[in-house]
């Protein structure tokens, strides 16, 4: 084996996916001379499936990175092409934004992100193995035999673990429709002892826009006043495009019925266990008989593509079966499919290998982010990296790891569900998976994190100007909602009594005013006194009403929170042997073992430990301090 | 979480005696562990002895110096994780006389046995998944239960009584979350339009359902807790003769002397399967005596602590202004009176006319027993009206009743908001905080759990 490197990094990357590309640009901003080494560089940021960028807490978890100094908000803000805010007429913890992106676009704008990073260096190679010297990873080895040097390496492969395309019944090795598998890798991560898993994935067929009859479906426009994903963007200046709604019907599920001995997924051909949420239409054809029509929305895929995305029917059924389906549904019935819809299995591995961190504990230096985790969507994949970066970075730069809390952000909870729970399938963020919805509002984020980003050195001087600008004016303005009151003389008062059909009493504040469900903040800021108005923008007024809206509900849940941490935070020694607890059944151990948690809390949340066990567990560790 | 000590102690093989310490009909010696069986193999001179689990069969015991058998024992077998603990557990069910059981816990702790700790069968139950905490804290109550009632109820809860009531209310309340859930978290999925009915109509049926159950504390803990009466009266009324009547034994000291009694007594008898403990005190009178006075002292401290006063007054002699004055006092607590000697040819029920009506009143004779009964029916009387059917189920423990006081806030709270028509999030805050109190005694609804029932419920995915 030779010794010596071609070229020497402080870290790598290997995949330049969701998760890829937030870790490089991470790392690189961090200071770190930092690879990118991908498969094919004109695959930057490539989305593997959906064209789109968030929605209910996906929306969030890219806020989250963008408030934290990450790309993904940025890049989606320059190639959407279609923004919503989600939820608009709920409270704005459940609001997110979303946006149809178009696909080369963001590609292009990625790797343009990319390439412009100071530090950054992208590759173009194939990954075969690591290096590693007395457990400590020193290198990877690619195919063309070029051996590179890093001190870390954030591994994010993606779906190209063991790849397996399923149309029908017949299979290939892939990482997605187009792109080699990675088989070398996966097999030096199972010689290294990595517990692997199998999980699956599907994708719909795409459309040949120019054959599809558009009057027949129901329209759904952008907004007129587009939310963008980072707190960087002023405004989304590019035309915005309609996506269209459409149904399937019972002939279409009764030919799917007739014909489920040739779906991969029920011949048994398919092992990976599937995402529950994002069902292949032949698993909501069988789950839910009784419903005579699913919903399908019809996607365009870019500006200057007529590629059709057919949003809400994946399917690994054979092609020619594909194509008959289509048919049968109004207004596709001359419609020609571009690319088939494919089922993918692919690698991944036990999350409860990773520290919270994302290092392995089986290599150091080592760390695994997005998919390979057992997670699914760009956003998962993207947060992780972001944070796989971050602490690899850290990592060589012999500094403390860094981490998020669950009560503070969802990336927090993410992680901790990960390394704690591990997954039985693809694993998705929703906004019931945090305790503490209410205070990880998608438009609070910044105040949430980017003093982080900022310590990390991921925010520059502009933008951190920026947050403390938006900052203080909330604050200012917060101060001024409360002490701001209408008078039953002032043409406000009667304006406003009028419009909510409420008698509000002699005098009422602006901050009193913004708790009434029917004052939303549309109405109040075209009240706001000139005045208030003149430093103020609407979304700094949505987020103080917001504040104020939850003011009461965040203050039980902190005390409640204080009220866990204390018991959460009782340490477990990192030494502590779980065999020694009497009364630890051999299961309970095993459990606890393969998590390791660092505290009372993670143990809490290990899927399969009893509450026995806990209270086995919490009696020893507040005993055994004494 | 754990609000019970347990001691903690390396693992092993672990042995006790299981029944009271002290002669009795049988004893039963309860070994936990993995070498359970090879212990009793040793014990029983068979190396190749498999019982059937949970069957019993007969066996000699040998004591391993001498070769003698020192007993036969019936010995059943409960293979884990089939057992009270989850463990190998073997049950040995001997003869009751002490030497002979420590002569066997002797042995067993030569062959390698530890002495169980207070508690460790439940602990290692609870860690092997066999009991929830509720089921442990059951036990605990088991242990500590004085009477038959208290006893059933224990069992009750014991076989996960109390976790198996929650549990319907606990689905309800699921089918509440769910879809208001879906309808937050899958905005652009196709969900069906009524999905959110009857809301409000299911939140006010559950609280109710809750609020009986809270309801039912009262009743437990006296099933549990017991009730603490004291005898109260002049001195030489016939207190202590009372007493002693009610307990059918000569426990404190009568004479015609008054003053007698000097310090309080108390004994536990059972009413109807309740614990209660009745105190004797010291005849109440100004006295220039040191002790008598002291004596007085603990009389009144009774009196405040108790929870039903028996005022006790000489029915053959007219009445005094301080057996008003006693009466009184006592009728601010619950109070009877207990018009006594009415054997007596003096004795006359007007004598207690100037009693207040409203307050029962038994005549009795503490020298015949006569009206004994009736006094003891009004003793608990005010505790249990409405309330003494063993058939329906009571809540026992004051931490589950403050749990599931706290659900029923949490509920109407989410009634309170679902009416101002206010954002589902915020309704949703208040059911999962009601969910999480539920949780602390069935066991957590993780958001996992809710996850499922929303994607078996609904058809999600765009
Ligand atoms: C068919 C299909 C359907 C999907 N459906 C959904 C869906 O419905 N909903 C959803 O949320 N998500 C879906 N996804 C998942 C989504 O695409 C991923 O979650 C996301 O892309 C993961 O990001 P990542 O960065 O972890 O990996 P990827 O985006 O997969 O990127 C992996 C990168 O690693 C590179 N790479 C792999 N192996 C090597 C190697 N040996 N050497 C060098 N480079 C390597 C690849 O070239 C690629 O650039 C689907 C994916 C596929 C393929
Ligand atoms: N005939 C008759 N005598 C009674 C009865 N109860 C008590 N006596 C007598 O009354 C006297 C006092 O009885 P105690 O029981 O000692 O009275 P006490 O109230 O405890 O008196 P102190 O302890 O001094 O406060 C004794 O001589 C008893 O035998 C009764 O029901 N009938
Ligand atoms: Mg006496």
């Amino acid at each position: 084996m030779r010794t010596s490197f071609d070229e020497d990094f402080d870290v790598i990357v290997i995949g330049a996916g969701h998760a890829g590309c937030e870790a490089a640009s991470a790392c690189a901003r961090m200071g770190c001379q930092t690879a990118l080494v991908t498969i094919s560089l004109d695959t930057i940021g490539q989305m593997s499936c959906n064209p789109a960028v968030g929605g209910i807490a996906k929306g969030h978890l890219v806020r989250e990175i963008d408030a934290l100094g990450g790309i993904m908000g940025r890049v989606i803000d320059r190639t959407g092409i279609q923004f919503r805010l989600l939820n608009r007429s709920r409270g704005p913890a459940v609001q997110a934004p979303r946006a149809q992106a178009d696909r080369a676009l963001y590609r292009t704008e990625m790797r343009h992100v990319l390439e412009f990073t100071r530090n950054l260096h992208l590759r173009q190679g194939v990954v075969t193995d690591f290096v590693i010297e007395n457990g400590q990873v020193t290198g990877i080895q690619l195919q063309d035999t070029r051996r590179l040097r890093a001190n870390a390496v954030v591994l994010a492969a993606g779906t190209f673990l063991n790849g397996l395309i399923h149309t029908g019944r017949s299979t290939y090795t892939a990482g997605r429709a187009g792109e080699p598998a990675s088989i070398e890798l996966a097999d030096s991560l199972k010689r290294l002892g990595f517990p692997v898993g199998r999980l699956k994935t599907g994708t719909p067929p795409r459309l040949d826009g120019r054959t599809i009859d558009w009057d027949v479906f129901e329209s759904q426009p952008a907004d007129e006043r587009p939310v963008p994903f980072s707190f960087l963007t002023e405004t989304i200046e590019q035309p915005q495009v309609t996506c269209h709604i459409g149904y399937t019907n019972e002939s279409v599920h009764k030919t799917i019925r007739d014909n489920l001995q040739e779906s991969p997924l029920y011949s048994g051909q398919i092992k990976g266990i599937g995402p529950r949420y994002c069902p292949s239409i032949e698993d909501k054809v069988v789950k839910f008989p009784e419903k005579t029509r699913h919903q399908l929305f019809l996607e365009p895929e870019g500006y200057e593509t007529y590629e059709v995305y057919l949003n809400g029917f994946s399917t690994s059924l054979p092609f020619e079966l594909q194509q008959e389906l289509v048919h049968k549904i109004p207004g596709l019935d001359q419609t020609k499919i571009i690319r088939p819809g494919y089922a993918i299995e692919y690698d991944f591995i036990d999350p409860r290998e990773l520290t919270p961190f994302l290092q392995t504990t089986r290599v150091r230096g080592l760390f695994f982010a997005g998919q390979i985790n057992g997670t699914t969507g760009y956003e998962e994949a993207a947060c992780q990296g972001l944070l796989a970066g971050i602490n690899a970075a850290l990592y060589v730069q012999g500094r403390e790891g860094f981490t998020l809390r669950r009560e503070e952000s969802y990336i927090g909870v993410l992680i901790d569900d990960l390394i704690t729970q591990g997954v039985d399938e693809p694993y998705r963020m929703f906004t019931s998976r945090a305790e503490n919805r209410l205070n990880l509002r998608y438009d609070t984020s910044d105040a949430r994190l980017s003093p982080y980003g900022r310590n990390l050195g991921l925010l520059a001087d502009s933008e951190w100007e920026r947050f403390s600008s938006r900052r203080d004016r909330i604050s200012k303005l917060r101060t001024a909602l409360l002490a701001t009151r209408f008078k039953r003389s002032s043409w406000e008062h009667a304006e406003l009594s009028r419009l909510i059909e409420k008698d509000l009493g002699d005098s009422i504040s602006l901050a009193s005013l913004s708790q009434y469900p029917t004052v939303n903040p549309s109405i109040l800021f075209d009240f706001l006194p000139a005045s208030i108005k003149s430093y103020t923008t609407f979304s700094d007024l949505e987020t103080t009403v917001g504040d104020l809206l939850y003011h009461g509900y965040i203050r039980t849940q902190q005390q409640n929170n204080e009220r866990i941490r204390n018991q959460a935070e009782v340490l477990i020694p990192a030494n502590l042997n779980f065999r020694d607890i009497s009364g630890l059944s051999h299961e309970m151990v095993e459990r606890l073992e393969r998590v390791r948690p660092q505290n009372f809390g993670q143990a809490c949340r290990i899927s399969g430990i009893t509450p026995g066990a806990l209270s086995t567990l919490l009696f020893f560790l507040k005993t055994s301090k004494n | 979480m754990c609000d019970f000590s347990f001691e903690v102690q390396a693992a092993g093989t672990i042995v006790a005696l299981s029944t009271p310490p002290g002669r009795s009909g049988i004893g039963v010696i309860r070994i936990s562990g993995e070498r359970a069986l090879d212990f009793t193999r040793s014990l029983v001179r068979d190396p190749d002895f498999s019982p059937e689990p949970n069957r019993v069969t007969l066996k000699p015991i040998f004591d391993p110096d001498t070769l003698e058998v020192v007993d036969r024992a019936v010995v059943t077998f409960f293979k884990s994780p089939h057992s009270y603990t989850g463990d190998d557990v073997v049950e040995l069910s001997c003869h009751g006389s002490p030497p002979l059981l420590l002569n066997i816990l002797d042995v067993l702790l030569n062959l390698g046995a530890r002495t169980a700790d207070p508690g460790e069968f439940t602990m290692r139950a609870v860690a092997n998944g066999r009991l929830n905490l509720t089921q442990a804290e059951a036990v605990r109550d088991l242990i500590e239960a004085q009477t038959h009632a208290a006893v059933r109820q224990a069992a009750r809860q014991l076989g996960g009584e109390l976790s198996k009531r929650l549990q319907p209310i606990k689905d309800v309340l699921l089918e509440i979350i769910v879809p208001l859930e879906s309808s937050l978290e899958f905005v652009e999925d196709d969900l069906p339009e009524d999905i959110a009915r009857n809301i409000e109509d299911n939140l006010f049926a559950l609280s109710a359902r809750i609020d009986e159950m809270a309801d039912s504390f009262r009743r437990g803990r006296l099933l549990k807790d017991g009730l603490r009466v004291a005898l109260v009266g002049r001195p030489n009324v016939g207190k202590s003769s009372l007493f002693n009547g009610l307990l059918s034994s000569d426990r404190a000291i009568v004479t015609e002397i008054p003053g007698t009694t000097r310090d309080t007594i108390s004994e536990v008898i059972n009413i109807e399967g309740i614990p209660v403990l009745i105190i004797d005190t010291a005849g109440v009178r100004p006295s220039p005596d040191k002790i008598e006075q002291l004596g007085i002292e603990r009389t009144r401290r009774a009196i405040a602590d108790a929870d039903l006063i028996v005022a006790v007054l000489d029915g053959s002699l007219p009445l005094i202004n301080e057996d008003e004055e006693i009466v009184r006092e006592a009728s601010s607590n619950h109070c009877v009176v207990a018009l006594n000697k009415s054997d007596l040819e003096s004795f006359c029920s007007n004598n207690a006319q100037r009693i207040d009506d409203n307050l029962p009143l038994v005549s009795v004779s503490a020298k015949t027993g006569k009206g004994l009964d009736a006094l003891c029916a009004e003793i608990i009387k005010p505790f249990t009206a409405g309330y003494l059917d063993e058939s329906s189920f009571v809540i026992t423990n004051a931490r589950h009743y403050d749990l599931l006081r706290r659900t029923s806030e949490a509920l109407r709270a989410a009634q309170g908001l679902i009416q101002e028509n206010v954002s589902e999030e915020l309704i949703l805050a208040n059911l999962y905080e009601a969910l999480r109190f539920l949780g602390e005694i069935t066991g957590e609804t993780t958001p996992e759990d809710i996850l499922s029932q929303i994607f078996s419920t609904f058809c999600i995915g765009k």
